[in-house]
């Protein structure tokens, strides 16, 4: 199949989906009112609760929501052929992942801008709320374990790329500099900064760069180091962990969000560059398969699929982020639709783009494995848009090495969020018992240590399941607390209860075949030191992942029993 | 369409990308700065306001010369204190 036949295909479910079957859900049964007042002018407090236009905020969800997990994903999930990868994108978002996102959006406003927290404990239980932090804090740790491991043992461990990634943080370093300390103008900030990233992106791609790292990578035959780890491994993932602990630890307006914003120059250059190039290629599929087999090496079809491509169809990440920030900034409940549906079509086409750098640009089903396979799915990508780059004149080495920094940075971006995050749930959750939690310094140690052990000993494929299974079932607890929200105002509630339980059940299914097999590597005679901890571990946070899913359906489905409140039928 | 109609539709147009290349590159900066002005001005309110908790950081004197520049931030710095919070607003 062409490439432009695909785009035009996701193209045409955009606007089905968001034309007719979003709008029809939004018109008739949640009903938006554009003049009731929103939290965000109710509360105003200068702060979380600010209104913005919709159009600010379409940018702020979409920035905030399209981050590795599209681009990933779909490559992975081309293992099985390019023909469930494309009609679980295309069908995931049409029917549950802008249901999702749209919902908890109203969710949120409609309920006074709660958070995911509060609104499990208000409409679930009150258990629910402590059982959603613990489960959190795993779907976190999983986060950085699967993006550590992406980019620490396979993007940097390239040694084209290290430079240009010291570049960036030297230049976001820079503009914080330039925009906080010295009050330059943005403009020129931005013009400086982002062309001095390119230069070094260039520079990182000369030789004596190139025979410096290979140098200290050991390479071209790295030597295994540590837990089965190549030198350029063990290297690789140190770097990305320093990254994290200063993302982590100094200032934001320093360090994290000026990194952030050179990182929205780059990718978004780099993305609408590889759009231009695949345009004027277009490519077709060649010798790809529609389906290769039922069982990969990510276990069957269904249910690892599903949880395989998780953002690009749906992902728990997106209802934390409608509720806790773009719900608190809606003008009018009118905007949810755009804001929250829209983001979630346009990342469906995003993701649509990635699932093309596997399929269309190498050619076929073997370009594709020679370049990594599902083993490599980074490479793969950056691989594909130098592929689409290089038909707008820019030569493919530096493609290769521009789309691994910007592949690293979008990964890092989130990583020191998350492990933010973590070190504060660490001191509220642990900080009574052990007042050293509370120390910013030592939370901070204690979750990288955690993200350490998981990137070192995990295999790739397995945690990206493992991460994709928890993120997917989030998303089938926010679907949830949006079916239960929707009784709880008396309207029709099955657009998002059936998708709750094709997602929970699904990522059950995945959580259990992961505990399943994982328990079962180890009654191997031939298992190492190793894999056993690996199996192990997964193992285990699959089960506890399980049994905090089945006490909050438990509690859910109570709720979901309780007499509602009547109100007019609603049409759709 | 008449040539008036057709511009004011390109300007809005130039807006709203504006605006959202806006909202992907820089919004997150701007809550940010809003984030710190808040921390600072619960200093300050603690600062003047504080025998209110029976904390005397000010002698009252120094409080009542500060209260006309307290008494415009009061409003938005109670809805900040009294709204319950979780662990998930550490990730918006």
């Amino acid at each position: 199949m062409n490439s432009i036949l695909v785009l035009l295909i996701a193209a045409a479910a955009l606007i089905v989906g968001y034309g007719v079957y979003a709008r029809r859900i939004d018109r008739n049964v949640v009903q938006p009112d554009g003049k009731k007042a929103t939290p965000a002018k109710m509360y105003m407090d200068g702060v979380d609760f600010t209104p913005a236009s919709r159009n600010v905020l379409f940018g702020y969800q979409f920035k905030s929501i399209a981050a590795l997990g599209p681009i990933t994903g779909p490559i992975i999930a081309v293992q099985w052929g390019w023909f469930p990868a494309m009609l679980w994108i295309i069908l995931g978002t049409f029917f549950i992942g802008w249901v999702q996102d749209y919902g908890a959006m109203m969710m949120g406003v409609r309920r006074d801008g709660d958070s995911l927290g509060a609104l499990s404990y208000k409409l679930v239980s009150p258990r629910a709320r402590t059982i959603l932090m613990i489960f959190l804090y795993f779907y976190l740790l999983l986060i950085m374990g699967s993006f550590g491991n992406a980019v620490g043992k396979t993007l940097m461990t390239n040694p084209k790329v290290p430079l240009g990634m010291f570049i960036v943080v030297l230049m976001g370093i820079l503009a914080g500099q330039m925009t906080y300390k010295w009050k330059k103008d943005i403009i020129l900030t931005t013009v400086v900064t982002v062309v001095l990233t390119f230069v070094g992106i260039w520079l990182s791609t000369t030789k004596p760069v190139a025979a410096f790292f290979n140098g200290l990578y050991g390479l071209p035959e790295s030597p295994v180091w540590f837990l089965g780890n190549t030198q350029a491994q063990v290297i690789g993932t140190l770097l990305v962990i320093v990254f994290c602990y200063l993302g982590s630890v100094m200032p934001i307006w320093s360090f994290a969000q000026p990194i952030n914003y050179i990182s929205f120059w780059i990718v978004s250059l780099g993305i609408l560059g590889g759009i231009l190039g695949m345009i004027i290629w277009r490519p077709g599929m060649g010798d790809f398969p529609a389906f290769t087999k039922f069982t990969t090496a990510s276990g069957p079809l269904w249910p690892m699929l599903f949880v395989t491509i998780a953002c690009g169809a749906i992902s728990g990440w997106h209802s934390l982020v409608s509720t806790s920030g773009t719900a608190r900034q809606l003008e009018a409940e009118t905007d949810a639709l755009p804001v929250g549906g829209g983001a979630m079509f346009l990342e469906m086409i995003f993701a649509t783009v990635a699932f093309l750098t596997a399929t269309a640009a190498f050619g076929g089903f073997q370009g594709y494995q020679d370049a990594g396979g599902a083993g490599k799915a980074l490479a793969v990508f950056s691989g594909g848009l130098a592929n689409f780059l290089s038909h707008i004149g820019i030569p493919k080495e530096f493609g290769t090495a521009y789309g691994s920094v910007f592949l690293t940075i979008m990964a890092l971006t989130i990583m020191q969020l998350c492990v933010r995050f973590m070190r504060v749930a660490s001191a509220e959750l642990a900080g009574d018992k052990f007042p050293a939690m509370k120390n910013i310094h030592i939370g901070t140690i204690v979750a990288l240590l955690l993200t350490l052990v998981f990137v070192w000993v995990i295999p790739w494929l397995t945690i990206w399941s493992a991460f994709g299974a928890a993120n997917q079932l989030m998303a089938g607890l926010a679907l949830m607390l949006i079916a239960l929200w929707a009784m709880s105002e008396g309207r029709k509630h099955t657009w998002a209860l059936y998708p709750a339980a094709f997602m929970i059940v699904t990522t059950i299914a995945a959580l259990l075949y992961l505990a399943y097999t994982n328990f079962a590597k180890l009654s191997s005679p031939d298992i190492t030191t190793q894999a056993a901890i690996a199996a192990v571990l997964v193992g285990l946070i699959a089960v506890v992942l399980v049994v905090a899913a089945a006490f909050l359906v438990y509690d859910g489905w109570k709720a979901l029993r309780k007499p509602q409140p009547k109100k007019a039928p609603a049409k759709v | 369409m008449p040539e008036e109609q057709r511009e004011s539709k390109l300007k809005q147009l130039g807006r709203s990308v504006k605006e959202f290349l806006y909202g992907m590159a820089g919004h997150d900066m701007t809550r940010f700065a809003l984030k710190t002005r808040g921390s600072m001005e619960h200093l300050f309110i603690l600062i003047t306001m504080g025998d209110l908790l029976g904390i005397p950081i000010l002698p009252p004197y120094y409080s009542l010369r500060l209260l006309p520049y307290v008494v415009p931030q009061i409003s938005t710095w109670k809805r900040r204190m009294l709204r319950e919070r979780d662990l998930t607003d550490a990730l918006a």
